[in-house]
């Protein structure tokens, strides 16, 4: 393998919290694809949602302050939360076509911006960078027979014109990656609605409707579990899966995995350090059925 | 020049309430070489026409300066006024002293000031002016007509029934254009085919008009009222002469299973086919890139059936050139598609309607072809999927239209009729059933049009929903709608048997490189851009060009007809005198100064310069100069603005007389 690849890393928050086995599964996938991954050191919270709703120039500086902390690591820098991604990438957006917000978050920093970094997506450094070829060279146990619904959410391509990861509205780049790990991927239709996002903390009752619109669709064409890049969504899909099933009356029972730890299983990666036990939807038993375990 | 006549106009107060006219008049008539200067209210009425020209004879004035309005405005009628006095109309000048002088500004004594500062640059210019005689061209009386759909259709019966002959040429196999396609029409509900036909039969039946159809622009040649058109006939693989449209042919052809283009590919046809049954000419054409004996030099089944021998397999494209006088565009449009586009593309696809992959979302075209009669459902309106008759329907208007995000920010008009006639045409046909529209506005300007759709909502009890819609996805046998209603702030979903898109209204693919070959300009869209918004709509700023439905914008039929006929009268009065008269306004080049780099050529907007050989007695070449055409120099003066050497000039425009405006600042 030609690999030299090698990246700055922003884990974000969750992935040191509430996602952590999203943390773990794309360290080893990484490591298990040789791709150097460097975690920037003294990163901060990206601001998320609360920080732009209350104070654009706080939520633009913070991630300015990251982009500039990155500055000091080699290599692009590789982000996994699809929320952090599109924080980090809307900053480099607004900060390109506005001077005066450019001024405003200078002054804030102190000092002169260092915002070029290239920020990637996971999807992107394995879709592009090291292409599906390669990925697919590094598969040890090819996901046959599993059947993934790959959600997106809101943010992975949206707004139009700013990730710039794929199609705004059709994008393939998840099944793509995820076929070229063996697995194979359902026609759905929600693939790019919304989960319900922060409401559930304010109002879990939306994203019992919007998050169970979802889990009905990902059935109804079939899939055997989803595979999701945003630990929001994640929570959404999985922790409320419960509650979503009592509500609703259907039995859904399904696992909801985060990208890296189907493609880390596929690349050899032992299931240990995987987080599967971090799931509340247990994923053992549809595992074990597909002979991945 | 030493006798000039200067007149100042109050135009009512639009000048006169900024402007102290009394005292430019009277500031003029110190200045060197005017004989004469006064002011009047209204210069351009009639007892200010005949105060200039009682001047002229009073004073004995050589040149004449009119300050008033923009030459744009009342040059012309000045001009008329000076030439019945006796005064050659190219030596009156007009200062504008109201667009760029009392319009604009506030304090009387600076535009005062500013006022006289006009006036005396005008009068240094009209000093240097030379006495010019109009260009006379002649005129072929000949129109060449460019598409056969409704527009084209009527500018060319008009232009025909005038008694001129016409041209007509048409891309397809057949005229009649997205007319033919079209069930009723709005907003009276008369069949399309039976109003549309008979016209094709005219156009078909003029001893007036030659008709080439399957056939396309190659080169368009010359100038006004001496165009040269190169024109290609596409192998049609039948020959007209002998074939009498009996259609054995087609009835024999063993390949049958090709998407019909005409019925929006609900159907298939024949690859010997004609497009509908009522074409115009009906004489079939050979689809050779589907057709068997092409593919694979075996079948010939249409020439063995054939009773007067008119297959030909051996036809060639064949380029004709045709001499015309003027030209109407008349090339129409094309629906937007919601399929991907290709990347980097300002025109982008609609993914979260599937990009045209669900068999049950369809566009308004299409649903045209289901709800006509001739159509390939027999005007039963079955859902191509599974034919069922669809008991709950939504119409999405505003697809691509209004949405700058998708690459169009323009409005495509007609689709807020249309979307209201199909409710209605599907509540006529299925009564059980229910449409729903998702709008954002309901655009009916026009005569009749607003009852009509109130009619759709009240009486036809379709349901309006003011809302876009987010995502359509297939849900078992049904289409999720899913869409919002701001009306009442809530999020709506519907499943739908069937969804029509109103797409938008683009211009042809190709319109850019036509546009080329005419000499047109077009806008950003690649619609063709007329002269003058308001008041020349159908002349293009290209002599001799005119336009004529939606190859413009976007137009419903009574605007294309209308249009269509007024661009017919536009070549008619063109066609009224055997000789045509053109401002003398044009460049001349300086053979002696020019040096042949021919930058002028290149800026030329009006493709007005060619290359001119120098040559001595005997016939050497000594070199090759630019040379402007009279008759197609608009007069713009980029050309003498480009020249390195300053060997153009542009009469009434002289570098010379310029300076001296500068100069008398």
């Amino acid at each position: 393998m030609k690999n030299k690849l090698s990246y700055s890393y922003y884990p974000g928050c969750s992935l040191h919290a509430s996602a952590r086995e999203y943390d773990e599964s794309t360290r080893g996938l990484f490591k298990a694809l040789r791709i150097g991954l460097v975690e920037v050191p003294d990163w901060l919270c990206c601001g998320a949602t609360p920080a732009h709703n209350v104070d654009e120039l706080l939520s633009l500086s913070l991630c300015a302050k990251n982009l500039e902390l990155a500055s000091g690591v080699e290599g692009d820098l590789a982000v996994a939360c699809a929320a952090c991604f599109s924080r980090l990438k809307t900053t480099q957006h607004t900060l390109a076509a506005n001077d005066d917000k450019r001024q405003q978050v200078a002054y804030a920093l102190d000092g002169p911006l260092a915002i070029g970094k290239s920020v990637k997506h996971l999807l992107e450094i394995l879709a592009k960078d090291l292409g599906l070829e390669q990925l697919s060279a590094a598969v040890q146990k090819p996901l046959s027979g599993l059947k993934v619904a790959c959600y997106y959410g809101c943010l992975l391509t949206r707004p139009p014109d700013v990730p710039q990861l794929d199609c705004t509205e059709a994008p393939t780049i998840m099944e793509r990656v995820i076929a070229a790990a063996g697995a194979e991927t359902v026609t759905w239709s929600h693939r790019l609605e919304c989960c319900g996002a922060n409401f559930t903390l304010s109002r879990p009752g939306v994203v019992l409707k919007l998050s169970g619109d979802i889990l009905a669709s990902a059935k109804r064409a079939g899939a055997d579990c989803l595979m999701v890049a945003c630990p929001l969504c994640h929570g959404n899909l999985d922790i409320r899966q419960q509650e979503i099933e009592a509500a609703s009356g259907e039995r859904y029972a399904m696992p909801v995995f985060y990208m890296t730890q189907l493609l880390a299983l596929a690349a050899g990666v032992a299931p240990g350090k995987l987080g599967f036990d971090s799931m509340i939807t247990n994923p053992v038993p549809l595992l074990k059925e597909k002979h991945l375990l | 020049m030493s006798r000039i006549g200067v007149f100042v106009c109050h135009c009512g107060e639009n000048i006169s309430r900024t402007v102290d006219v009394e005292q430019v008049a009277q500031a003029a008539g110190a200045l060197s070489g005017v004989a004469h200067a006064c002011d009047y209210k209204y210069m351009c009425s009639d007892p200010g026409q005949n105060l200039l020209k009682k001047a002229v004879a009073d004073h004995n004035l050589e040149g004449i300066v009119v300050a008033a309005c923009s030459p744009r405005m009342h040059e012309k009628t000045f001009r008329k006024a000076a030439a019945s006095a006796g005064v050659n109309p190219f030596l009156v000048e007009m200062a504008n002293i109201r667009e760029h002088c009392s319009w604009v500004h506030e304090d009387k004594a600076e535009a005062t000031a500013k006022a006289s500062d006009i006036v005396t640059m005008l009068v240094e210019r009209v000093k240097k002016d030379k006495a010019l005689a109009p260009i006379t061209v002649p005129v072929t009386k000949r129109a060449l007509v460019i598409g056969g759909g409704i527009a084209g259709i009527q500018a060319a019966l008009d232009i025909a029934d005038c008694g001129h002959q016409v041209v007509l040429v048409e891309r397809e196999p057949s005229i009649g254009g997205h007319m033919a396609q079209l069930s009723e029409t709005f907003p009276t509900l008369d069949c399309s085919q039976c109003i549309m036909t008979p016209k094709m039969v005219d156009v078909a039946n003029h001893p007036n008009i030659t008709l080439h159809t399957y056939s396309e622009i190659e080169q368009v040649d010359g100038y006004i009222g001496n165009f040269r058109i190169t024109v290609r006939k596409k192998a049609r693989s039948v020959d007209m002469g002998k074939c009498t449209g009996c259609g054995v042919c087609m009835a024999k052809c063993p390949q049958k299973k090709i998407p019909n283009n005409f019925d929006r590919n609900l159907g298939t046809r024949p690859a010997i086919y004609v497009p509908f049954p009522q074409a115009v000419p009906n004489t079939p054409v050979i689809d050779r890139e589907n057709c068997t004996w092409f593919k694979t030099g075996k079948c010939g089944v249409c020439q063995k059936v054939c009773g007067p021998g008119a297959v030909d397999y051996t036809q060639e494209d064949e380029l004709i050139v045709e001499p015309v006088g003027a030209i109407v565009v008349a090339t129409g449009f094309e629906l937007y598609s919601i399929a991907e586009k290709p990347k980097g593309s300002p025109i982008k696809g609609y993914g979260e309607f599937g990009h045209g992959n669900l068999p049950d979302v369809i566009d308004g075209m299409t649903f045209e072809r289901l709800a006509s009669a001739s159509g390939p459902t027999g005007g039963k309106i079955q859902r191509p999927s599974d034919g069922k008759e669809p008991k709950q329907i939504v119409f999405v208007q505003c697809v691509g239209s209004r949405a700058r995000e998708k690459g169009i920010s323009y409005c495509s008009k007609i689709c807020c009729m249309y979307t209201a006639k199909h409710t209605m045409l599907y509540k006529h046909k299925v009564h059980d059933g229910q449409a729903y529209v998702f709008f954002m506005d309901a655009r009916t300007p026009g005569k009749g049009y607003d009852e009509f759709w109130r009619r759709a909502v009240e009486e036809e009890e379709a349901v309006y929903i003011r809302g876009m819609v987010s995502r359509l996805y297939q849900k078992n046998d049904k289409i999720v709608v899913m869409g919002s209603d701001i009306s009442v702030g809530v999020q709506v979903e519907i499943e739908a048997d069937l969804v029509v898109l109103a797409t938008a209204v683009q211009a042809r693919s190709g319109a850019d490189s036509l546009a080329q070959k005419l000499g047109i300009s077009y806008d950003g869209y690649n619609f063709y851009s007329e002269a003058h918004a308001k008041l020349r709509p159908v002349e293009c700023a290209t002599a001799g060009v005119y336009l004529a439905g939606a190859c413009q914008g976007p137009k419903d039929i009574p605007d294309s007809v209308s249009q269509a006929s007024a661009a017919a009268a536009k070549v008619m009065t063109l066609f009224a005198r055997d000789e045509l008269e053109r401002e003398p306004i044009v460049a001349k080049v300086v053979d002696r100064y020019c040096v042949g780099c021919l930058a002028c050529k290149k800026v030329c907007p009006y493709g007005a310069v060619e290359e001119k050989e120098i040559r001595d007695r005997q016939g050497t070449l000594l070199k090759v100069v630019a040379f402007v055409n009279p008759g197609v120099c608009g007069g713009c003066g980029t050309c003498q603005a480009t020249c390195p050497s300053k060997s153009v000039e542009l009469d009434g425009y002289t570098d010379e007389q310029i300076m001296a405006m500068i100069e008398a600042l």
